[in-house]
């Protein structure tokens, strides 16, 4: 194959996803043989699930301890010196949120009930920035498909260029339709003429 | 590779928690100058452009509606400042989210065209787009799981494994999908030849801004 055809694929928009696929498939497919070595040295540790469930703690395994407000709770920031009040609210539990841990001891593993204290400090305070650039990556999403589904999908009919030409397409149909309308009726007649002859 | 050798002596820090945005000379002037090609786009007009018409011996004035216009200029306009905070950045899940608003913010400027193969063009765009988040988020995130901290400051310090180098292969990758091929699909649309072009122009320095940009980053990574 030349390169000149090579280009011209690559040309087509329709063959860049293809390649890119591809490509990403291949590496991911090598990521089977990396060795994989974590470090044991995480942000945000949380304790081993089991720990918590077999010491039978109701908010397991998302117990971190602390008391709102007086005593923070347990979480390891990477700058610990930027974000001094840390901890502070991870206690805190809505009346409706105490009520259903002091009756169950599933609670802190179902999310409609999460003590979520913890989420939130990291989403809203050591990591407040990516949660803004999060929702605004959200809002755009929103902002380009409704203006697409409102400018194209819906409106695709009242392009005045499109209405021009549909008016055009009209009337060159209804001259045709007209001259064998006229075709018809002259042979119609010419039959009438020499069956009355 | 530290971030002197690299970028200039540190001018200074901006913590906002536990990312911490570094300002260098490098870092500053990319910044600086990705905002006054943002204020110049957000003070510019659409091209108007006449086009001969086949069959007859009129020609077609080609305008861009009001609508449309505001539209692109908004969406170019956050793309701006967008690729501004990934020039400045000093976190690398931060870096990430900037890329794909940008990436996204890309399929919006092309897609903001009413001509259904630009349409067309700008659907491809987005699969890809939605193909490589996955190498974007993942890469990071095993870097994360490999060296246990998002901060440039520190992996700059650290050595790299082959596990570090795996995920700045599969963030390469993402950054090439968000950004990387975006002007594959605007000059493919032929967006330079339709009306409203200046804010075309954004994809393409936002791209080679990034691409600047992600050099450092790999660069402080694994060297």
């Amino acid at each position: 194959m030349r390169i000149g055809d090579i280009w011209n694929k690559l040309a087509d928009p329709k063959n860049v996803p293809r390649i890119f696929a591809f490509c990403l498939g291949i590496i991911l497919i090598v990521g089977f043989v990396v060795p994989m070595a974590l470090n044991s040295d995480q942000l945000y540790v949380r304790p081993a699930p089991q720990d918590q469930i077999d010491a039978g703690l109701a908010l397991a395994p998302y117990d971190r301890g602390g008391e709102v407000l007086k005593d923070p709770g347990f979480i390891k920031p990477q700058f610990p010196e930027n974000a001094e009040q840390l901890g502070m609210i991870t206690g805190y539990m809505s009346p409706l949120a105490q009520w259903i841990s002091s009756i169950s001891p599933y609670f802190g593993t179902s999310i409609y009930s999460s003590p979520g204290g913890l989420i939130d400090e990291i989403l809203y305070y050591t990591r407040g920035f990516d949660t803004i650039l999060e929702s605004s990556i959200l809002m755009m999403a929103f902002i380009i498909a409704s203006w697409l589904t409102i400018n194209y999908t819906m409106n695709r009919r009242n392009i005045e260029k499109n209405i021009k030409k549909d008016v055009e397409i009209a009337i060159v149909n209804s001259a045709k339709v007209a001259h064998e309308v006229n075709v018809n009726d002259e042979k119609a007649r010419a039959k009438q003429l020499r069956r009355d002859n | 590779m530290d971030f002197v050798t690299l970028g200039g002596n540190l001018l200074g820090t901006i913590s906002l928690g536990d990312i911490v945005l570094y300002v260098t000379p490098f870092s500053l002037f990319l910044f600086v100058v990705l905002l006054i090609f943002t204020l110049l786009i957000a003070i510019s007009k659409t091209e108007t452009q006449v086009e001969a018409t086949f069959n007859k011996l009129g020609n077609t004035n080609v305008k861009v509606g009001l609508k449309e216009f505001k539209q692109r200029r908004f969406l170019s306009v956050i793309c701006g400042i967008a690729s501004a905070g990934a020039m400045i950045t000093g976190d690398l899940f931060n870096f990430t989210l900037f890329m794909a608003l940008i990436g996204i913010l890309n399929i919006g400027i092309v897609s903001a065209v009413k001509q259904t193969s630009v349409l067309n063009s700008a659907y491809q765009y987005g699969l890809i787009a939605m193909m490589c988040s996955l190498p974007l988020f993942g890469g990071a995130s095993i870097i994360l799981a490999s060296t246990g901290t998002l901060c440039l400051a520190i992996l700059s310090q650290m050595h790299a494994n082959p596990m570090v180098i795996f995920g700045a292969v599969l963030m390469l990758l993402g950054v090439i999908g968000e950004s990387g091929v975006a002007p594959f699909f605007a000059s493919k649309a032929e967006m330079f030849r339709t009306p409203g072009s200046p804010f075309i122009v954004i994809i393409h320095l936002s791209s080679l801004f990034i691409i600047v940009r992600a050099v450092e980053i790999f660069l402080l990574i694994l060297w």
